[in-house]
């Protein structure tokens, strides 16, 4: 009986081998309509919608709380409701932040807040008391002073990075091309991050977090009894004003294509936008065939045609991408990447190109099929998050949408075929009205002029507010030098300086730096001992580490994980050459190629700026045009293709026996901040140099 | 009272249960030994193919380290039917993701595909298992690319030998003793040869689990199962067919005696010549026997200690102890008395050693539970100028403390907390329910233990906690690896 058994499986398995052609590939079943269950809404008296979206496949929920104000132009506060979002989760009159941490952790939940939502999810059984944190910080965050202090200095250095971010100048100047006079178009500077008080933050709390037209998204494990329960205990009681409604101007697109272009000193390639608004909101029926067509020019992946042009074939740049983004309050399409200077203009000829293109001729097959099928797998498989599914259902309420709108979805998709993608071009897209964004070297200006229906760049500084042109100085370089050495030494004749200096044979300066990459304060020693040595080591969880040593002739350089590293014949005639307490006194002898550029105008602050060139770097140094004191140095070194810039503010001088030294210090390398006090300053001590000894 | 503390105890236990949602699956085996496993759930409109090949580095042979991992690469290759290269993009084509892994024990591969694609998946899944590209040419760039892997990630990763020299001392009598990433020397040494037979030794039918969850229909996709798995020979047969189609006329007379034109070569099985299909039903009737290794039940002899020169310029410690293999009941306390040492920024270890007394810019604990043996080790990077040996006594004291004394009734519940969280969220995506039912198939022989594992967790008492740290943590028998900057 058993052998028949195994005879006949034999038998069985050959046949239906037989039956397989492997080489045919299976082709997809029909597309499933999705199974989002209808989600269920109620309002509260206090004006709170609340959208339950059962689903107890996990024993989780989450309470996801977003305001229904729409945003306000921030003027000369710019970046007010970004800096009191991310100060929400800072304390309440009952808890410190420290035990605030704690309480979360210990029930394994999670709780965040931003400008204009508060969010909490836990395990089920946790959620009485996650919700009552939650209520704490939304009914009683009392935003200290040290926090404040703490996210104002954070941002400070954040700003002091994103003046040397390309991408960050590039997208400050898109917002402001694309929406004059729209909130999108804030941009915090120095100047507005100063005009912000803890005041204004708490009155943003206040007006901002309002329960009436707020939207309360509840997902999971979670009855709507249940839901009707937790509602009036922990949202009940929150009271407030009207929500805040404004009229947005609407944005449209230019007449003809405009240049704006901000000047990035020493850039060796170019960001490149190329953008304009939509006329369309979240939830428009043409939102999803238009990113279709997104995709197919450059939304993603090596096959779109902005990727095949600018990359595959012509191989200038290593991505060119575009995006579409469409809001309740403003929408706008942007298509780019970086560029050598070389190339820029042929880039911009060649995104042009492919905006006409796609105006004028319908997209092959291969490429809308692949772009829907791709797109089909990035919904799908985004639904198992149940964020997605929260954020579904709160779209559906808030912008009116039919119920089975994302159900549907991926039989929409489907359905889009090559003439909905011409259509969508033909209303939505220009080749002819964009807006030019171009971040670069000054070098290329005269190569953009081309792309201007009238001729005329528009020049915008760093955060998108207009250029402020260099004026040419009243002084000379030299007289600025001289000027500068005596306001620092306190002299009044380069006589009285040489004396002065002559009796300074060390100074030991201690600085405390922080960043908001860094948990812990470093400690920086900076030692110079007459002539010409100089010696700095950083101070590590109470241990002293040598960075780096010179003694005039010979030096190295350290760093925790690599190691020391003898300074090259290069390193040693540079540090030569800045050699003494102030290298600006060795303008006059040694060969610096120094110039002055001229008075610009920062932050309502008049500066000289000073350029010095070396071999391939390039520094520029800020001079405070009322009393010639050094407040900036911004340092641009060329590797390859790339640049890497870092920039030292300097300021708080005060006299130590009778030389001005500054007191407040912050350096950026790139995305890296650091920024503290001068803790220490001594003159003539005596400097344990051991350290720096093998 | 005794009975309300008993009461209580009920209670809670309970509320565990419920606080877990029991995932429901189907399992089978087919003729030829694949064993399937299929979890239906309609809540997302997509589905996670997986393969479990019971392979790992533990059965690779000593002079031959590395294959698993190398073929985890190889695999990517193509098949008879699959261009090369073109195994990734069909699946990103159709609006899938893929990817696979290599342990000691296993390896692992899974795409996960839009719910409509499943066909696809297991077509692909499938030309993987039966004919894959095992060639010169794919051997040749996957090397280059498994030779730049190690370089990124151990040779050049400072201290990045860790595990190999641990594990090499922890295990010194079982196949643990080498990591997965394996010797590159072994690689450059392998012939053709060695590749096929290893994978003619391991990737087969009775070797592998299908493991597949989502949005699918059961009876469906078993048919599918049919026509692509079912479908492939059994035993030594799939061998026989593998050298069908790789072998030339010589060779495949010389082994097998039969002319390759015996055989049909559309329908291989179907092949009508009775000298054909003798052989055919022969190598169906052999089964392939995988060779299986043992349990270590070995204990450490005595302290090793070791000095590792590495190019770091902080010295560091690693201690490594000797725990039961991943399916000991005393695996779970193990664990929960890692968290307690080492969980997070508020454990003890982090509390003292780095924040309180810093003494370290790193140190922590962690368990690597395996199917034949476990392993625990600390680990810390020293602040300059304190010495490795004064971080050994501050882990010994936190282990001394740990065995001496019962841990804090908050502390219990903290963790307690943290793995019922954890647990709830490894079990939130069908990419991760795939893989928890074959894994658990696989080393516990029981799928169904997805769905008790927190009840096992939960059962751990402070007491078992203490236990544990006294019967494994053996100060008198560990091995302690001091790195230290190579001699400029």
């Amino acid at each position: 009986m058993k052998n028949i058994v195994i005879i006949s499986a034999c038998f069985l398995t050959a046949t239906t081998f037989g039956q397989v052609d492997r080489s045919v590939r299976p082709a997809p079943a029909q597309a499933k309509k999705i199974e989002i269950k209808d989600s269920e809404v109620f309002t509260t008296a206090n004006g709170i919608t609340v959208i339950l979206s059962e689903n107890h496949k996990l024993p989780r929920v989450s309470f996801d709380l977003s305001m229904g104000s729409d945003p306000r132009n921030e003027g000369d506060k710019a970046g007010l409701s970004d800096m009191a979002g991310s100060l929400i989760m800072s304390g309440t009159t009952n808890r410190s932040k420290d035990q605030l941490d704690k309480e979360i952790d210990f029930i394994g939940a999670s709780l965040s807040a931003d400008k204009n939502s508060i969010s909490m999810s836990c395990l089920t059984k946790h959620m009485d008391k996650g919700l009552s944190l939650l209520n704490d910080v939304l009914l009683n965050a009392n935003f200290p002073e040290s926090e404040f202090d703490r996210i104002r200095k954070q941002n400070e250095d954040g700003l002091l990075s994103a003046k040397s971010d390309a991408g960050t100048m590039a997208q400050n100047a898109m917002v402001k091309v694309n929406f004059p006079g729209h909130p999108f178009s804030d941009v915090m500077n120095e100047t507005t991050l100063k005009n912000i008080t803890r005041q204004d933050v708490i009155n943003y709390y206040k007006s901002i977090f309002t329960p009436d037209g707020a939207y309360l998204v509840v997902v999971g494990d979670i009855t709507r009894k249940q839901t009707e329960e937790m509602v009036a205990k922990y949202f009940g009681e929150w009271k407030g004003g009207k929500k805040y409604v404004a009229s947005l101007p609407e944005a449209t697109q230019p007449k003809g294509n405009q240049v704006t272009f901000v000047k990035k000193r020493g850039a060796v390639q170019s960001v490149v936008y190329i953008t304009f608004p939509i006329k369309m909101k979240t939830g428009d029926v043409n939102q999803l065939p238009s990113t279709v067509l997104n995709g197919i020019l450059g939304g993603g992946g090596f096959g779109t045609r902005l990727m095949q042009n600018l990359r595959e074939d012509k191989a200038y740049t290593y991505g060119c991408y575009s995006a579409m983004n469409i809001t309740e309050n403003g929408s706008w399409m942007s298509a780019g990447g970086n560029f050598r200077n070389a190339v820029t203009d042929s880039a911009i000829t060649q995104i042009l190109k492919e905006f006409e293109l796609i105006t004028t001729e319908l997209v092959k097959d291969d490429e809308i099929n692949l772009t829907k099928s791709s797109q089909a797998g990035g919904f799908a498989r985004s639904l198992e998050s149940p964020s997605t599914i929260a954020r579904f259902a709160l779209n559906t309420i808030k912008y009116k949408l039919p119920k089975d709108y994302y159900q549907n979805y991926l039989q929409r998709l489907e359905a889009v075929n090559k003439d909905d993608i011409l259509n969508m071009a033909k209303s939505y897209f220009t080749s002819t009205n964009c807006n030019i964004i171009v971040v670069g070297n000054e070098e290329i200006l005269d190569k953009l002029k081309k792309f201007d229906s009238d001729g005329k760049v528009t020049i915008l500084d760093e955060f998108g507010n207009p250029f402020k042109e260099i004026v040419k100085a009243d002084i000379s370089k030299e007289q600025l030098i001289t000027n500068y050495l005596l306001a620092v030494t306190k002299s009044s004749s380069m006589k009285e300086l040489t004396k002065k200096l002559k009796k300074v044979k060390s100074v030991e300066r201690v600085s405390e730096m922080s960043g908001a990459q860094m948990p812990m304060t470093l400690k920086f020693f900076n030692y110079y001992l007459a002539p010409a040595t100089e010696a700095t080591a950083l101070e590590f969880q109470g241990n002293m580490m040598p960075l780096s040593y010179f003694d005039g002739k010979t030096g190295y350089t350290s760093a925790p994980m690599a190691g020391k590293k003898d300074m090259t014949a290069e390193e040693i005639a540079k540090k030569q050459k800045e050699a003494g307490l102030f290298q600006e006194l060795n303008y006059a002898t040694n060969s610096t190629n120094y110039s002055l550029e001229g008075i610009q105008n920062e932050n309502d602050t008049e500066y000289y700026v000073v350029k010095i060139v070396d071999g391939e770097t390039e520094s520029y140094d800020y001079f405070n045009r009322k009393n010639f004191l050094k407040e900036k140095s911004l340092t641009i070194t060329k590797e390859g293709d790339k640049t890497n810039e870092s920039t030292q503010v300097f300021g708080d001088y005060k006299e130590v026996n009778g030389l001005l030294f500054p007191h407040s210090l912050s350096m950026n390398m790139g995305p890296m901040i650091l920024s503290g006090k001068v803790v220490k300053v001594e003159v003539n001590g005596k400097p344990d140099m051991k350290l720096f000894k093998k | 009272m005794r009975k309300i503390v008993l009461f209580g105890m009920v209670l809670s236990v309970s509320a565990w249960s419920t606080a877990q949602q029991k995932i429901k699956y189907v399992e089978y085996d087919l003729p030829n030994g694949i064993h399937v496993i299929l979890h239906e759930e309609h809540a997302t409109p997509i589905v996670a193919v997986s393969v479990l090949y019971h392979v790992g580095s533990k059965n690779e042979i000593p002079e031959r380290t590395g294959f698993a991992h190398f073929f985890e690469h190889l695999l990517f290759e193509g098949s008879a039917n699959i261009g090369r290269g073109e195994y990734s993009e069909l699946v990103e084509k159709n609006g899938g993701t893929l990817n696979a892994n290599t342990s000691q024990d296993r390896t692992y591969y899974y795409e996960i595909l839009p719910s409509n694609q499943l066909e696809l998946g297991l077509w692909l899944e499938s030309e993987r298992m039966l004919h894959a590209k095992v060639d010169i040419k794919g051997i040749e760039t996957q090397r280059s690319v498994v030779k730049e892997e190690k370089r990124q990630r151990v040779d050049n990763q400072p201290y990045g030998s860790f595990f190999t020299e641990m594990f090499k001392r922890v295990f010194p009598s079982h196949p643990y003793n080498w990591a997965p990433i394996g010797s590159m020397e072994h690689l450059d040494a392998a012939q053709e040869e060695d590749y096929v037979n290893f994978y003619k030794n391991y990737y087969v039918p009775s070797n592998a689990t299908l493991s597949i969850a989502g949005d699918l229909n059961i009876e469906q996709t078993k048919k599918w199962i049919d026509k692509y798995f079912a479908s492939m020979p059994k035993g030594e047969a799939i061998n026989l067919y593998r050298d069908f189609i790789n072998l030339e006329e010589e060779p495949f007379v010389k082994r097998y005696g039969v002319s390759k034109t015996k055989f049909n070569a559309k329908d291989f099985l179907k092949s009508s010549d009775p000298e054909a299909k003798k052989l055919i039903a022969n190598y169906t009737a052999k089964q392939i026997v995988i060779k299986r290794t043992t349990k270590d039940n070995s204990v450490l002899k005595g302290v090793t200690k070791d000095v590792i020169e590495d190019n770091i310029e902080l010295p560091g410690i690693f201690m490594g102890y000797k725990f039961p293999e991943q399916t000991h009941p005393d695996a779970y306390a193990l664990e929960m008395m890692n968290e307690v040492l080492s969980g997070g920024s508020s454990s003890r270890i982090n509390k003292t050693i780095v924040e309180k007394k810093r003494m370290a810019s790193f140190a922590f604990s962690f368990n690597y539970g395996l199917e034949d043996a476990g392993i625990g080790i600390f680990a810390a990077i020293a602040s300059k100028d304190v010495s490795l040996d004064d971080i050994q006594k501050e882990f010994d004291g936190q282990i001394e403390t740990i065995k001496k004394e019962l841990i804090s009734e908050e502390e219990f519940q903290k963790i307690r907390n943290k793995f019922e969280n954890n647990l709830v969220t490894a079990n939130a995506s069908i990419a991760g329910i795939a893989e928890n039912l074959a894994d658990n198939h696989v080393y516990f022989g029981n799928a169904n233990r997805v769905n008790s594992l927190m009840d096992n967790y939960m059962k751990v008492t402070r007491e078992d906690i203490q236990r544990v740290a006294n019967k494994y943590l053996t100060q008198d028998a560990r091995v302690i690896l001091h790195y230290v900057p190579k001699a400029k």
